[in-house]
């Protein structure tokens, strides 16, 4: 009660020009605050929180902290590839190449092993919010923010990269949750990825907030999921070839609420996740959620906690680690900012029974979160061919890989 | 001949210990008193105390740090240019460029500038209704990696927002984008007066 005065206190100090100015005379133009801060309300949360800056450089291969990292026994973690500013999304080619995205810095990377050795290199620069990757039929697909583009023959001409074809060019412009996460269907077909929602709460237009899929034949796209706030992070179940994904849940509404989730596509269309009216399937918005009911939506498969940033995302069908890690689920927890008390930042495992139900989620990979101070921030995992895991981290511009021996 | 000896060996252990203390150098923390040394060039524009030389040129002078190296590690990956900057900052490591921002950050803030008292009021309307305050602070003094706006020279800041609605210049996150969009030249200067106005 004192903290949340104080807070508002705090938050009644540094609105202060803007309401006197309100007080002259109403603005010429309409405006909005910036994404992050929209949601916030006096009374409410902490008001000095605010975003983490992104990582824009990279770390040099001998400062990277890698011997922080902490895994279970029996796995060993080291630094795989570095030199990648905000490097981000990954995809692997089946020829091995490692290609990775980026949101901040415009590059897409691709990284080659050769004679043991790795080698990273910069195909491509200047693209607008390159954070989507995807590799078919020899060529690498790039989700900007408002197009998919395509590199062809990619892997012969590392050195000299061809220009790209524009394969869909309609998607929306807005920058708020406008990066894409992109992901190859299994039956090569579709691109699946997520028009996130332009704002932290808004009733989205009906093109937002939603998880869509482009037929690669036909250049058709369509919507397959809603009320979807920004999901960063798919793939689908081996098996049942379910598309299975992260949400990213609102900011401003509680420090322990509502939580980001673990989602599941049992129909191929027409699921509504519930933003921006009910969030972690069973919390209602306290504005948005006025008049409505949780039960008018489908309902996450777990609630992951609130504000860890829950990001890539995937199944482990390897040989590699032991057998009871078959059909786990990784996910990157890229951290906390609109949370006092930082959490996250870390890859986490999901156990999940044979009817899909969760048995149980745990660390996995900790070690990047150091007190209240951070020095990586994880973003996607990739499980490689020989059933070990890279994980991306947007802060070092670094890949780390996981392995098993006995 | 014996001491002559001695005095060489503790040369060379020196030379050595040198050569050790630079090999660790790019792990150090930011350091101010490196970063002047460093900014020897920025000085011609930048000036010593951060002031700068000409209204065109921003002043540095007790810019959050991280709103310095963000600038210019943009300059560097060409994704920022305008200045000259592009080819100045290629040489800088990340280490320089953390020690210049360290210098810069630590100088006294740029003393308030007065202008049309009627400016600047509807300057600090527009700052309210635009919420500059969330991301540069109750002051505009910047915070992070967002630049202090408070005691900066009003035509650099007209350039750059100008520069910012018309896509010239890169939108990091697509904030200042947005936040450009709906104003007029009228409404650019009038932030900027007030802006400057501030300390």
């Amino acid at each position: 009660m004192k903290l949340k005065t104080i807070h508002a206190l705090m938050f009644a100090a540094g609105m202060a020009v803007a309401t006197l100015a309100t007080a002259q005379a109403p603005a010429a133009t309409p405006a909005i605050p910036a994404t992050w801060a929209q949601g916030r309300t006096a009374d409410g949360m902490n008001p000095a929180l605010s975003p983490n800056p992104p990582g824009i450089s990279a770390l040099p291969a001998d400062e990277i902290p890698v011997s922080k990292l902490k895994v279970p026994a029996g796995f060993k973690v080291e630094l795989w590839a570095s030199g990648m500013p905000n490097g981000r999304s990954m995809t692997e080619a089946p020829s091995g190449t490692v290609f990775v995205g980026t949101r901040f810095t415009g590059n897409v990377y691709a990284v080659v092993t050769k004679d043991g050795k790795r080698e990273v290199k910069t195909i491509a620069k200047g693209l607008h919010r390159p954070n989507g990757v995807a590799f078919a039929n020899g060529s690498l697909y790039v989700a900007e923010l408002s197009r998919i583009i395509r590199y062809d023959n990619i892997e012969q001409n590392l050195d000299n990269p061809p220009a790209p074809v524009v394969v869909f060019d309609a998607l929306p412009k807005d920058e708020p949750h406008g990066w894409k996460y992109m992901k190859l269907s299994p039956d090569g077909q579709y691109l699946y990825f997520q028009i996130g929602t332009p704002a932290n709460i808004v009733v989205p237009p009906a093109t937002h907030a939603t998880l869509n899929r482009l037929n690669l034949k036909t250049n058709v796209m369509e919507v397959v999921a809603t009320g979807v706030r920004n999901s960063v992070g798919m793939d689908f179940q081996p098996g049942s070839k379910e598309l299975w994904f992260t949400n990213n849940g609102r900011d401003w509404a509680a420090e322990d609420k509502p939580g980001d989730t673990l989602n599941r596509l049992v129909r191929p269309k027409g699921m509504n996740f519930g933003y921006p009216f009910c969030h972690q399937g069973d919390f209602l918005d306290p504005e948005f959620g006025k008049g409505r009911s949780c039960d008018e939506f489908d309902k996450p498969v777990y609630n992951l906690g609130a504000h860890v940033a829950a990001l890539g995302m995937r199944f482990y069908n390897g040989k590699q680690f032991p057998a009871e890690y078959k059909g786990n689920i990784f996910i990157a927890e890229h951290g906390s900012w609109n949370k006092t008390q930082r959490v996250g930042y870390q890859v986490v495992r999901v156990v999940l029974d044979s009817k899909n139900n969760v048995v149980k989620s745990e660390p996995f990979i900790t070690g990047w979160l150091d007190g209240d101070k951070f020095w990586g921030r994880p973003v996607d995992v990739q499980m490689l061919k020989d059933g070990s895991m890279l994980v991306s981290d947007d802060e070092t511009g670094a890949i780390f890989r996981v392995s098993y021996a006995k | 001949m014996k001491l002559m000896f001695k005095t060489k060996a503790i040369l060379v252990v020196a030379f050595f210990n040198a050569l050790l203390v630079s090999a660790v150098v790019n792990a150090a923390p930011p350091d101010p008193i490196a970063g002047k040394a460093k900014a020897q060039t920025c000085f011609a524009c930048h000036s010593e105390n951060g002031i700068s030389i000409s209204p065109d040129i921003p002043n540095l002078a007790a810019q959050p740090p991280l709103s310095i190296t963000y600038q210019l590690i943009q300059f560097r990956g060409q994704q920022r240019k305008g200045g000259g900057m592009e080819a100045i900052t290629m040489i800088l490591s990340d280490q320089d460029i953390r020690d210049i921002a360290a210098y810069y950050a630590e100088l006294p803030a740029p003393p308030a500038k007065s202008g049309n008292a009627d400016k600047i009021a509807k300057g600090q309307q527009i700052a309210g209704a635009q919420y500059c305050n969330s991301c540069h602070g109750p002051q505009l003094q910047g915070q992070k990696h967002i630049a202090r706006l408070a005691g900066q020279s009003p035509e650099y800041l007209t350039t750059q927002l100008k520069n910012i609605r018309s896509g010239a210049r890169i939108d990091m996150d697509g904030t200042m984008g947005s936040a450009a969009r709906g104003l007029s030249d009228e409404d650019i200067e009038a932030l900027a007066s007030y802006a400057a106005s501030l300390n």
